[in-house]
């Protein structure tokens, strides 16, 4: 059968032909041109250079690089299980009939739509070791302060809260819809057995949020190995390049030393490296829910 | 008919419609209110060439939006913000005129300029693409509040520093922390932040030396051992703020010292009316003979290859840098022009007579150093940044090391990219 023969497919094709080409200019030949960039050496303003697998050799002996993908994988390491922990805590409360329970769903979610730079630039502000709130606590109760962004121990994990803070309330709404998902009727059972609070949540509620943990395992997951804004505004990849991450990393090569070619090499290996990374998270975490 | 429509076109030519130049100044608020003013009295002196003025465009930084605008084709006829640092990638794309081709440019550019710091600006390939414009020179800059309540004199040697160093840095409110410092130093990781520590202290410490000769790193030397051990003893004495603050610590009044140039005096008028401040030469090493030099952060012109008028915009190029535009430019915006006997013209006498603190920065001029013209330098600094910082800040790598290393790693640029 050929497409677009019969008026109904012809008049199908004719409305999604906007999405089409939108998808055809904004994403599939970026793509395309990315890829035929990783064989090339281009500074933007002068013709691509044929390379061949130049710019994989690099990558390979490139030390910043995998010290980049380390960074990256302590931050997904950080922020993951605090992310899903947090979320999911946050939304058996909000789930509850609590009072001003609208008024806190709303309160949870704003973060995520305020702006990365301006929440990174609010954060820092927090984060100053003279001036800062975080430090200014610390000092009432009569502690030292601590250097959160500039200690190469805790720069990485002052981060990983900074963005758990920041993305929680999305993965609050997905864990919300989970838990009000759950029929009530199984809990009523359970406590007609006779079952804890702690049973309830290990027995019932936990099994049958696989599916949106699975979603929010692999949600986070992307959005931390996409990890650029927090260290490119906060700390710039230091102290001792112990918050560069492979992004920040692909983003100096691309836009600062016009290694076009080089970022699009280092972009293509942390998606690749992505997709493996969730392909096992599936394989692991990916079963059905019964009710 | 076709004598109407001949008629018309000629007047039209005649008049100039064609001929609008675009100019790009930079878009902090002094300069666009000196490009303002100077393309309103080249618009009344010069109706047949008008001049269109817009800020450069919002981007990260002014080389990335330049970029863009010449791989696009968008370039300006005019730009005044141009980076020297930046003219190798625009040469090597053949995106900027040469100067060369204009019959009066050397008696225009040696009559203004000191013929030495023409030269430093000229190509790889020996032609000139950019006009000298203006070179803040970077400079210690000092709290004179502080300097005078304690009776200390600013630094001119290390070991003059070390001395005063350890007067100002304090614990002044008994809590077993320092809360006052000597200096204020970026710890951050950038490259442009080397300029204005690392870069700047090199240029003073090695008689006005930049970082490269013949596309070969020129500083695995003492000079850059001693600026290098310099910044690390600092750090560890505690002499240099070693954290993260949510303000501006010099003036805060935390740190004693800063390294800034002219253009600095402006934002303090703005943050802190009436904060006391002098401007003193860099530190050098003990021993240390000669003159001082310092970095000067200079900022030229060009005329983009794009432009269907380079004989107008050299024209207007040329007002630009005239007498009258580089009194504007010290009065709106406390740059400096680079321009021969700044200090001694009597034009400018009741400028420095007025603003007696631009003085020092204006007799400095005549002894600065640019950045080298290399596709690579950013990278290169980005180098020297995380040896800076390894070695200076964090103390894990002695002195030597990390220079040996930042010039190694140049060589391996070089070859590699």
């Amino acid at each position: 059968m050929t497409i677009g023969r019969r008026p109904a497919e012809r008049a199908g094709l004719l409305f999604v032909s906007p999405y089409l080409l939108f998808l055809a200019v904004f994403s599939a030949y970026p793509l395309l041109f990315a890829f035929y960039l990783v064989f090339h050496r281009w500074d933007i303003v002068s013709p691509p250079v044929y390379v061949g697998l130049a710019n994989f050799s690099y990558l390979a002996g490139d030390v910043k690089f995998w010290r980049a993908l380390l960074n990256t994988a302590l931050f997904l390491a950080l922020h993951v299980p605090l992310q899903i922990v947090f979320s999911m805590l946050i939304a058996m409360a909000l789930a509850e009939k609590i009072a001003a329970r609208g008024f806190f769903r709303a309160v949870f979610f704003l973060p995520v739509i305020i702006s990365g730079a301006v929440v990174t630039i609010l954060w820092q502000k927090l984060y100053a070791t003279d001036t800062g709130v975080f430090n200014q606590l610390l000092a009432c109760l009569g502690l030292p302060p601590v250097r959160w962004l500039t200690s190469t121990k805790l720069a990485m994990a002052s981060i990983a809260v900074m963005a758990t803070w920041k993305n929680m309330g999305f993965y609050v709404v997905l864990f919300l819809a989970g838990i009000l998902n759950i029929p009530g009727h199984l809990y009523e059972a359970s406590r007609i057995e006779g079952a804890s609070r702690w049973q309830d949540f290990r027995f019932i509620t936990l099994p049958l949020l696989r599916p949106t943990m699975l979603l929010v395992v692999v949600l986070s997951t992307l959005g931390a190995f996409s990890l650029f804004i927090e260290p490119y505004v906060m700390t710039g990849g230091g102290p001792l390049d112990t918050t560069l991450s492979v992004v920040l990393y692909m983003y100096k090569h691309a836009f600062m030393f016009q290694h076009m070619g080089y970022a699009s090499t280092v972009g293509f290996a942390l998606a690749l490296l992505a997709l493996v990374v969730v392909l096992v998270q599936k394989r692991y975490l990916d079963t059905e829910a019964h009710y | 008919m076709s004598f109407v429509l001949t008629a018309i076109l000629i007047l039209v030519a005649g008049l100039g419609w064609a001929a609008e130049l675009s100019y790009w100044p930079s878009s902090n608020p002094e300069e666009i209110q000196l490009a303002r003013t100077l393309v309103e009295e080249w618009n009344r002196l010069r109706p047949d060439i008008p001049v269109k003025m817009q800020p450069l465009p919002a981007g990260q930084s002014s080389e990335e939006v330049l970029l863009s605008a010449v791989v696009s084709k968008t370039a300006p006829d005019v730009c005044s913000n141009i980076l020297p640092a930046m003219m190798g990638r625009f040469v090597r794309s053949k995106a900027i005129v040469p100067l060369d081709g204009f019959d009066d440019h050397e008696r225009v550019l040696y009559g203004r300029t000191d013929a030495r710091q023409v030269e430093r600006f000229r190509s790889a390939d020996g032609k000139l693409y950019q006009v000298p414009w203006k070179s803040n020179p970077v400079m210690l800059v000092y709290n004179a509040e502080i300097f005078d309540s304690l009776g200390l004199k600013p630094p001119r040697t290390y070991g003059e520093f070390a001395k005063a160093a350890k007067v100002l840095t304090r614990d002044s409110d008994g809590d077993g922390r320092i809360d006052r410092w000597a200096m204020k130093v970026s710890i951050k990781n950038l490259w442009w932040q080397r300029l204005f520590d690392f870069y700047t202290f090199y240029v003073a410490a090695s008689g006005g030396k930049t970082l490269l000769e013949k596309e070969k790193a020129a500083f695995d030397n003492p000079a850059a051992v001693s600026v290098m051990r310099f910044f690390r003893e600092g750090f560890k004495n505690e002499y240099f703020p070693l954290s993260g603050s949510a303000g501006d610590v010099f003036l805060d009044g935390k740190a004693a010292m800063d390294v800034a140039g002219p253009w600095a005096v402006k934002y303090y008028e703005r943050i802190r009316p009436g904060f006391k401040f002098g401007f003193s030469p860099i530190p050098v090493p003990d021993g240390h003979t000669g003159p001082v030099y310092t970095y000067g952060d200079a900022k030229n012109i060009v005329i983009f290859s794009n432009t269907r008028h380079p004989k107008q915009a050299w024209e207007f190029v040329k007002f630009l840098i005239s007498k009258q535009a580089d009194r504007r430019l010290l009065e709106i915006t406390n740059q400096m022009p680079m321009r021969k006997g700044l200090t001694s013209d009597p034009y400018f006498a009741d400028f420095f007579r007025k603003n007696p603190a631009l003085r020092k920065p204006a007799e400095q001029t005549a002894r600065v150093a640019p950045t080298d013209e290399s596709v690579h330098l950013v990278q290169i600094l980005d180098s020297l940044s995380s040896q800076f910082e390894a070695c200076a800040v964090y103390g894990e790598i002695p002195p030597e090391e990390s220079i040996r290393a930042a010039a190694k790693e140049v060589q391996y640029i070089y070859d590699h990219w």
